[in-house]
């Protein structure tokens, strides 16, 4: 299912790639001539030839989808003239590993915080998760990233953006380097992590609640159980399983964040990336290769999620075994 | 005195818009291996009711300063209202008292065992080991009338069908031996084929393991078949209570009369239904005087709105609160 969903998705994105108009040669050439240089058909022919791009598109449909996923090759740039695979190596992982970072923080906080905020009655306690997370819910995180970074230079002098100091900008990764990478990643998975965990907190709460007053709960109290035990075996367990399902979506949610905020801290990831590609060079190989690099990573994640919702919920279970 | 003893129970629930009185001047007594049928419409008050002796109820409800609940066991008497910690409370949830719901399948735990939830329980209440309780559990389902226990046992509840997860609670409920079980509306949301069943059942493990039943429905007719004694509520208060052939057969009280007149008679399908007039008022305008004076249809004007009529016994046991008894005794 996962599989079909990937090659479903990767042909509508190299479709979408040759939907737009004028192809890799062209458009390559076209950038050319803008350098000054004077180009002929012939040597927009020439160019397709070397490309491939004359054989029909099924073909180059199925020879595209093939080096991605038996070869993992997602071909040159059309504009950069760079292996994309080379080009996108370390955005992916820092974008993921960002994202991925930021999703942990958010469910870290939010799902003890929900849950105590579901069954506490300390009005004082509740009506502040909740500000802090209406606040996280309404402010921009664009917003939260400016106003931090303009905290941290009126206040230290020195700005925050960047995800590696100077010196390690172009070094090769090492211990050093990941430390130094840590110390700054920590802000943008903050300033990602906020509005997830905003999100998230309002939903195990609301999720919470919902099993709280279900009859199974009382009826365990009615047996005499009672305390952690009957809150976290009855209600948290049967709660967090629409939790667990969101995650895919979560994700992707803070991706979609993750190039505004890049934009403005100067990160270098692979959303900036792909806007980049989309908005300014028009590069649909690059493009291409990170949707499908993104899509990708959502459908594993769903996927390992649906393990863990079988896992966890025999009704579940049920349904994919038949 | 008897196993469990009601007193005066006042019960109301602090909300937004006030506070609103469940039960008021609650009274009753239940005896070893009797059925005490409670019946009333939904909002009578009777699961609340129930509820109080575990102290089952949300943390908003304030019991009245007189009520008082006792419990007798061989341990000594138990004020069940002033038990605090949840250490105290296990006595009466789940060791001397046990309660069955209403719907079977939402009362299990969706994912996890039947067994498991069991095991659990008993494990709380009784210093058997892991391994004993497990089998005093399979046990019990057999003793339930469950097919192929063992397996049953490793089961969830979505696994069983309607019938037998109320036989599956059953058994979870007495796997602990108390002395009193609160069954309310347990064959509501059965077939009437497995209700018979189910009750038969119920009937048998009374006299079996020499318990109390405290049976609340809404249903005559499954009163009619299971309980000794019956106490008919309204509008949170005891309206009239007795021996369940007295008040099914002689009823005193109007509501209990509008009831009874409100069943279908197999004899005379064609007369039409005679429901009791009007609707149970809300919560928050609660009448002043009789509670039911709204909707009686032998009301006396200026008395029933303005005073609260005393229980009044009219022999057997039989005893019921509403001033046009007595005017009928005063004219005898």
């Amino acid at each position: 299912m996962s599989i079909l969903t990937l090659v479903i998705v990767s042909f509508i994105v190299f479709s979408m790639m040759e939907l737009v108009p004028g192809n890799c040669a062209e458009r390559y050439i076209a950038f050319k001539n803008t350098q000054g240089q004077n180009i002929t058909v012939e040597d927009i022919r020439a160019e397709e030839r070397r490309l491939g791009l004359d054989k029909p598109y099924l073909i180059r449909a199925f020879s595209w989808m093939g080096d991605v996923f038996f070869k993992g090759e997602f071909g040159d740039s059309c504009i950069l003239r760079l292996n994309i695979n080379h080009l996108l190596s370390d955005k992916v992982w820092i974008s993921l590993g960002i994202s991925l970072a930021a999703l942990f923080f958010s469910y870290l906080v939010a799902i003890p915080i929900g849950i105590y905020s579901a069954v506490s009655r300390n009005p004082i306690a509740n009506n502040s998760v909740r500000f802090i997370s209406y606040l996280g819910l309404a402010l921009p995180s664009f917003l939260l990233a400016l106003m931090i970074m303009l905290t941290t230079t009126v206040l230290f002098g020195e700005s925050m953006s960047g995800l590696f100091s100077k010196e390690y900008r172009d070094a090769a990764w090492s211990y050093a380097k990941f430390m130094d990478f840590m110390s700054r990643a920590w802000l943008p998975v903050f300033i990602l992590g906020w509005a997830a965990t905003a999100f998230a907190l309002q939903t195990v709460r609301a999720l919470m609640l919902d099993e709280i007053g279900k009859l199974y709960v009382t009826a365990a109290s009615a047996r005499g159980i009672s305390g952690r035990k009957l809150l976290w075996r009855y209600p948290a367990k049967h709660s967090l399983g629409p939790v667990i399902n969101s995650l895919g979506f979560d994700l992707n949610r803070i991706f979609n964040d993750l190039p505004v905020v890049a934009l403005i801290m100067t990160l270098t990831e692979m959303g900036a990336l792909l806007i980049d590609a989309l908005a300014f060079s028009n590069d649909q190989q690059l493009a291409g290769a990170i949707l499908v690099v993104l899509t990708a990573t959502i459908v594993f994640i769903n996927f390992v999620t649906d393990i863990i919702l079988a896992l966890m919920d025999p009704r579940v279970r049920q349904g994919l075994m038949g | 005195m008897s196993l469990l003893s009601v007193e005066n129970l006042h019960l109301q629930f602090d909300t937004d818009e006030g506070r609103i009185t469940a039960v008021e001047d609650v009274s009753f007594e239940l005896n070893e291996g009797e059925v005490l049928g409670l019946v009333g419409e939904s909002g009578s008050g009777k699961s609340v009711t129930a509820k109080s002796l575990m102290q089952l109820n949300p943390s908003n409800a304030v019991y009245g300063p007189e009520s008082g609940i006792h419990l007798e066991l061989d341990s000594g008497i138990v004020e069940v209202l002033s038990l605090k910690k949840s250490q105290e409370l296990e006595i009466v949830r789940g060791g001397a008292i046990s309660m069955i719901f209403q719907e079977p399948m939402a009362s299990f735990a969706p994912a996890i065992t039947i067994g498991n939830q069991m095991v659990e329980q008993l494990l709380i209440h009784t210093s058997l080991s892991k391994k004993e309780a497990a089998e005093l559990s399979v046990e019990m389902l057999e003793r339930v009338g469950i097919n192929e226990p063992a397996k049953r046992f490793f089961q969830y509840a979505f696994e069983l069908s309607g019938g037998m997860r109320q036989r599956a609670m059953i058994a979870m409920a007495l796997s602990t031996r108390p002395k009193v079980l609160i069954a309310d509306e347990p064959t509501t949301a059965l077939d009437v084929t497995i209700q018979a069943q189910v009750l038969e059942l119920m009937k048998d493990l009374v006299k079996e393991f020499g318990m109390a039943i405290l049976f609340i429905t809404h249903d005559l007719g499954v009163i009619a078949q299971v309980a000794d004694r019956v106490s008919v509520m309204y509008l949170g208060k005891i309206v009239e209570s007795g021996p369940v052939r007295e008040v099914l057969h002689s009823p005193v009280h109007p509501y209990t009369k509008g009831l009874l007149n409100a069943l279908p008679k197999l004899d005379a399908l064609d007369e039409p239904l005679t429901p009791v007039p009007g609707d149970i008022p809300s919560p928050l305008e609660r009448p002043p005087g009789c509670v039911f004076h709204t909707r009686c249809p032998e009301v006396i004007a200026d008395r029933c709105n303005a005073s609260i009529p005393a229980r009044a016994d009219v022999g057997h046991g039989h005893a019921a609160s509403c001033f046009a008894i007595k005017d009928m005794e005063e004219a005898a």
